[in-house]
């Protein structure tokens, strides 16, 4: 009995812990900006002055402001789609942690017509999308397709987005 | 693909067959489980008809109690938990089929079912898993059994590369003389295709299982 109730335990505890909604785990973050760990409640913006110092003569070169945004993973056969006129889309997806899940998505996205190549990366937990040239596919149709894969999306990218042009 | 099926069935033959590895599958997709352990060998191959719902064929010999099983099994998944960097899901599973009990002159027939439940935790480096099973013999009697896993991966392996986890299984069958046991095992998981193979410490035997999803 002591063994049943250790064992259950032991497999309740880490969902517990994992049972967030999926928004909490999203990246919004900015390069440099932690927003979790910042303490917004002791400055007060209206009575601040800004008039006395001048932001075009701020050294920015140490601040890097673009978005933590993962690109497009290049493929050979991404990029002879993207040759061919394709567009690029990249997805961030949820729940990404093993090569099964990347067999699911390549299977579901692959058979599409829309779509020219595709690539499942592990570490930045992407779906990276050529299009075929002059065919789309819209936010929902990705989203309901990474559904039927056993996943759901966090955000979607194209074009310059998706590439950092 | 025909090729394919050969040689999974050869496999299923000649090795000792059911680990559930992700018991559900993408919309459309078939998946091959084999196991192997110190009680059965077990095979159930299933497709999933959403992502949510498998059915699937199962067939399962018992060495220990000289009994072979055939049925066919749902399994649910109840819920999904998605993380930036972890899964968590739980699963239900039924299944209903015949039992026949080959241990005496003649063969016993019986009308036999099993209810399950399993939940596992993971990243891409670590793993908990916890499954309980509950079968009904008919008048051949009924048995259960309880299993948790911990593992984790000394490297995380990108997409298609090999993957290789070290874990630890403990496993509860009331109904055996080893009633407790510990197995640690190796997980071999490489694109659609996943190995565990593994050596009981306490009831001394192999634990092999394989699943591939087409």
């Amino acid at each position: 009995m002591k063994y049943l109730v250790t064992t259950l335990l032991v497999a309740l505890v880490p969902l517990g812990v994992s049972a967030n909604d999926h928004h909490g785990s999203m990246d919004h973050s900015m390069e440099g900006h932690d927003h979790a760990s910042m303490n917004h409640d002791e400055h007060d913006h209206a009575s601040m002055s800004h008039d006395d110092h001048d932001h075009s003569a701020m050294d920015h070169s140490g601040h890097d402001m673009g978005p933590k945004h993962a690109l497009l993973t290049r493929t050979s056969d991404i990029d002879k789609a993207l040759m061919a006129g394709g567009q690029p889309v990249v997805v961030d997806v949820l729940g990404v942690v093993c090569d099964f899940c990347a067999t699911a998505m390549n299977k579901i996205f692959g058979k599409r017509q829309e779509v020219a190549a595709v690539y499942v990366d592990l570490d930045k937990k992407t779906l990276s999308l050529a299009l075929q040239a002059g065919e789309t596919l819209s936010d929902q149709d990705i989203e309901k397709l990474a559904e039927q894969a056993g996943y759901r999306i966090a955000a979607i990218r194209r074009d310059n987005e998706a590439i950092g042009g | 693909m025909i090729r394919r099926l050969i040689a999974l069935a050869i496999i299923c033959l000649i090795t000792p067959a059911v680990v559930q590895a992700r018991p559900v599958s993408y919309t459309g997709g078939w998946t091959f489980i084999e196991t192997s352990n110190r009680v059965s060998t077990a095979g159930l191959i299933h497709y999933t008809i959403n992502p949510k719902v498998s059915l699937g064929l199962r067939h399962e010999r018992m060495r220990d109690a000289d009994t072979d099983m055939t049925m066919a099994q749902g399994t649910w998944l109840v819920k999904r938990w998605f993380g930036k960097d972890y899964q968590a899901n739980v699963y239900t599973m039924a299944g209903v089929g015949t039992i026949s009990d080959n241990s005496g002159m003649s063969s016993i027939h019986e009308t036999g079912s099993f209810i399950g439940v399993m939940a596992d935790w993971e990243t891409r480096s670590k793993f908990v898993s916890y499954e309980s099973r509950f079968l009904d013999k008919g008048a051949l009697g009924s048995q259960s059994m309880h299993a948790a896993r911990v593992g984790w991966a000394p490297y995380e392996g990108d997409t298609g590369a090999l993957h290789t986890w070290l874990m630890v299984e403990i496993d509860h069958r009331e109904q055996l003389k080893e009633e407790t046991t510990v197995t640690p095992l190796v997980r071999f998981f490489k694109g659609a295709a996943l190995l565990e193979l593994g050596y009981n410490l306490t009831d001394p035997s192999p634990l092999m299982n394989f699943t591939y999803r087409f």
